[in-house]
């Protein structure tokens, strides 16, 4: 029977992240990742003037 | 402040002199807009570690720049200093532990400082759907909010995202992000507004408490009146050319390399309350804000004008001051009365001119600098 572990969240990184991994007989079978957070800055800047695009593209990531 | 008072905090934050202590301590005491006199009551908190309030530091819908901004200082001990008067129990980025660990961490601050603790939160609130777009540990970063607040001492929004909404709350705010005082109606949060906010706001805060007690005083919109308590504009070193009427029309033009004010390439200096042009940023010397490179403000730290006026569109003035006339950039010459003789007189000047300035260049006998070139009219 598989066991599943979970570790969220995962710190000393920007952003939250989350793992969750399937082991079976001491070996990691399958693993996921997944971005605990969403903002929609792909939908924020819609229809904005290109020229102010990096204002808001910057700060996707301020690490 | 005793000499061996001093020597504790030297071992703690390294290599810095008595001395340069107290003048810290001296010019933190100004920018609280408090007399100098009060410096060593402020030396004597900072000094005295038994009263470290444990901080919890709560990440939702940001980019971690408010922190990155507090941990990049180039000043020698600001980050020591900080973390040195807090005692930072909860914090995802600088964590050891993850996961259970980190949760578990969480939860041991919670129980034996309730009451006690300070919640700093960074990043905006994302209420729709439930609050489903930011999660941690399974929670909602709401739930999680609610939770930590509730037994707070006190309680600081840093950033725009967490005082006002910034970046994720501007338009069509996608997962209904919403700001902390806003989630936390009826209590009182600081808010220190910033896209970075200034890291010395929040040290001058943490400073204020420990030093007296109490929080600063604070606006209407919970920010201290020390940082926000005046307009960019109102502080801004090329008032002097807004004054005088001198304006940088385009990006790259004469005025704008002669550092004329930004005001017509959209700045929003005039309408945004921080105070930017006195403390600056990075401790890199003078001229380390958006205005002193030469990019006008674009309202960062203001709701209803970062991310939400576009960045080249002008604001109206709050705080006009009348000036005399528009000077041009390059000053007007007597201009001849007629118009056959001006047409000629202009024509002849142009020639002087023109040859003027070749003969100046063959007498330097340098290229010519695409960059600054010869007006010749
Ligand atoms: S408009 Fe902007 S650049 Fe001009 S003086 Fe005001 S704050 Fe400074």
């Amino acid at each position: 029977m598989a066991k599943r572990i979970t570790i969220d969240p995962i710190t000393r990184i920007e952003g939250h992240l989350r793992i969750d991994c399937e082991i079976e007989g001491g070996k990691v079978t399958n693993a996921w990742s997944s971005g605990q957070m969403w903002r929609g800055i792909e939908l924020i800047l819609q229809g904005r003037d290109p020229r102010e695009a990096w204002i808001f593209a910057q700060r996707i990531c301020g690490v | 402040m005793t000499t061996d008072d001093f020597k504790g905090i030297k071992a703690r934050l390294g290599d810095i002199s008595r001395r340069d202590f107290m003048r810290y301590c001296s010019i933190m005491a100004g920018a609280l807009g408090l007399s100098t006199g009060l410096a060593p009551r402020i030396a004597q908190a900072i000094a005295d570690p038994k009263r470290r309030p444990p901080v919890i530091w709560l990440h939702g819908q940001e980019c971690t720049g408010c922190t990155e901004t507090l941990l990049r200082p180039s000043h020698p001990s600001l980050d020591s200093l900080i973390l040195d008067i807090i005692s930072l129990d909860y914090h995802e980025t600088l964590c050891a532990g993850a996961g259970q660990q980190a949760e578990a961490s969480l939860a041991q601050s919670m129980r034996e400082n309730a009451g006690k603790y300070v919640l700093i939160i960074e990043g905006a609130i994302p209420v729709k759907d439930n609050g489903i777009y930011c999660k941690i540990g399974g929670k909602t970063f709401l739930s999680l909010v609610e939770e930590v607040a509730a037994q707070a001492g006190a309680i600081i929004a840093i950033g725009s995202c967490a005082a006002w909404g910034g970046i994720p709350s501007a338009h069509p705010n996608p997962t209904g992000a919403t700001s902390a005082p806003e989630v936390l109606k009826g209590k009182t949060v600081v808010t220190l507004p910033g896209c970075p906010p200034n890291p010395y706001n929040l040290l001058s805060t943490v400073v204020h408490v420990l030093s007296f007690g109490k929080l600063p005083k604070l606006d209407s919109l919970g920010r201290p009146t020390f940082a926000y308590g005046r307009l960019i504009h109102e502080n801004c070193e090329r008032r002097p050319h807004f004054d005088a009427g001198r304006f940088a029309e385009k990006f790259g033009d004469e005025g704008h390399r002669l550092g004329y004010c930004l005001y017509k390439l959209g700045c929003k200096g005039p309408v945004t309350h921080a105070n930017c042009p006195e403390i600056q940023f990075n401790d890199l010397g003078g001229g380390t804000w958006p205005v002193g490179t030469g990019h006008p403000c674009f309202g960062c730290a203001e709701k209803g004008v970062g991310f939400t006026i576009p960045m080249f569109t002008q604001v109206e003035v709050l705080s006009p001051t009348p000036f005399a006339r528009q000077a041009p950039i390059i000053p007007e010459r007597p201009v001849p009365v007629s118009p056959i003789t001006a047409a000629l007189a202009g024509g002849a000047l142009g020639l002087a001119i023109g040859a003027s300035a070749v003969a100046l260049r063959k007498l330097k006998d340098s290229p010519d600098d695409p960059d600054h070139p010869v007006k010749e009219d």
